[in-house]
């Protein structure tokens, strides 16, 4: 699986997923919807899988010694990996606007989303869809990548409107808590969201892994 | 010893069907695929890589079934296609440090031999190479982790007469390596050439798998080349 990895990484991704990655950094932009930058991370890891088909990637994988499910699980681990480091900058810049920015006016007049535990927990829920609808919807041909990814925008953009309205409610305004007010609640949120990526990440592996089967090259 | 068994071979599209393809390659042996365009040439050597399911029948490597045993099968197998390139715009000696890693009999001295023979620059790209370099480049894989049985879909397709001879030429030498290998074609001089085998596929059914010299001693009227043996039975005015 190393290999097959390392394979991904050297050959099959585009530069511009890496670059990408550091749109994570719009979780400090303050008055901006912060959770765009899932979206442009996703954008990254779009174009890696446009390469893939332009540069006959898969066939490529088919013909190493590597079985078919190997090759779905390459693909998986190198979108999650690419997940996992924006998550981890994006929390990262949570703790730092929660901790030592938080006396911050321009966090403080924030009329938009904070970054804070439900954002983050918000950014799993959006990078999970990214793997059902787009990574998954994908393997049904393995080269269409236009459609599953419009499904996915139009998706995603949705879940973002609703997660930016949710606290101008009233009684949902702990949604866009600052420093450690309502913390429990908040990292109840983002529990959630860890959960529901790991379990939408395993269920669009899966899937995937059923389509590819199927799959003439 | 056959290298590759096929039997019973069946793969139905909406416009195309494979019926019931059987054959096999020997050990050191080279086998001309041919048949015209259209006849059934790549969908057969795709199921044989598996690279697409097939309906029925069974594909065997050195007697190994390769739904059961993909992942060693295919260390033994290596694959060229005329057609198709990978990853255009890396370069060859990057493609080359990622593949290395996949074959545990990867052979260093064997690869920096073929890459002298070839005239390959590792730091070309495929895209900056000719139709005949980029075959070289797939052939180059295969020799350096040892392949021992070469799959290559119409390798000579889009090459100069030189370059074809100078390929043809190789792959005799290969033979003596006791390398098997399967070459399609539409161009029946390459056979005529090299093959010591002929597998001859019409309208996704095979008409004859047999030595080179069994099938002419069959099919040949008068003094018919082997050229015209196959546009006769192409016609259809077959009568062995």
């Amino acid at each position: 699986m190393r290999n097959v990895l390392y394979k991904e990484f050297k050959l099959s991704a585009s530069l511009l997923t890496y670059f990408f990655i550091a749109f994570s950094l719009m979780f400090f932009i303050p008055g901006y919807p912060i959770l765009c930058g899932v979206f442009f991370v996703t954008l990254g890891i779009f174009k890696s899988f446009q390469n893939m088909v332009e540069t006959n990637d898969l066939v490529f994988s088919f013909l190493l010694p590597v079985g078919k499910k190997d090759i779905i699980k390459g693909k998986f681990l190198f979108v999650c990996i690419i997940e996992s480091i924006s998550l981890f900058i994006m929390g990262l810049i949570c703790l730092i606007r929660n901790t030592f920015l938080v006396d911050s006016t321009v966090y403080r007049q924030n009329f938009l989303m904070n970054a804070n535990a439900f954002a983050l927990g918000v950014a799993f829920v959006m990078f999970s869809l990214f793997n059902l609808l787009f990574v998954a919807g994908f393997f049904k041909t393995s080269y269409q990548r236009t459609k599953p990814f419009l499904v996915y925008l139009i998706t995603v953009f949705m879940v973002l409107g609703i997660a930016e309205a949710l606290h101008h409610f009233p009684g949902l305004a702990f949604f866009n808590a600052f420093g450690s007010e309502y913390l429990p609640i908040q990292l109840m949120t983002l529990s959630i969201g860890i959960i529901i990526y790991l379990l939408i990440s395993y269920l669009a592996y899966r899937l995937s892994c059923d389509r590819f089967a199927k799959i003439d090259m | 010893m056959n290298v590759l068994e096929i039997k019973g071979l069946n793969k139905t599209y909406d416009s195309f069907k494979l019926k019931d393809v059987s054959f096999s390659v020997e050990e050191g042996h080279i086998a001309g695929f041919i048949g015209r365009n259209g006849a059934g040439k790549t969908t057969t050597i795709k199921s044989m890589l598996n690279l697409i399911s097939i309906d029925s029948g069974e594909i065997l490597y050195f007697g190994k079934n390769l739904k059961d045993k993909e992942r060693e099968i295919k260390s033994y197998i290596g694959y060229s296609s005329g057609t198709i390139s990978w990853y255009p715009h890396k370069k060859i000696k990057d493609i080359i440090k990622v593949v290395r890693r996949f074959y545990d009999s990867w052979n260093e001295e064997a690869y920096q031999k073929y890459l002298r023979l070839f005239e390959l620059d590792e730091n070309k790209t495929p895209l900056e190479l000719s139709e005949g370099m980029k075959v070289k480049v797939n052939l180059l894989i295969a020799l350096s982790h040892e392949a021992r049985i070469l799959i290559l879909d119409e390798p000579t397709s889009g090459l100069d007469p030189f370059s074809r001879d100078e390929l043809l030429m190789l792959l005799k030498e290969l033979k003596k390596d006791k390398v098997a290998i399967f070459f399609s074609t539409h161009i029946i001089s390459d056979i005529e050439k090299c093959a010591d085998d002929i597998v001859y596929i019409s309208k996704g059914q095979i008409i004859a798998a047999e030595t080179k010299e069994g099938f002419i001693r069959k099919y040949q009227r008068s003094n018919e080349s082997l050229e015209d043996i196959f546009l006769r039975l192409e016609r259809g005015e077959d009568n062995a």
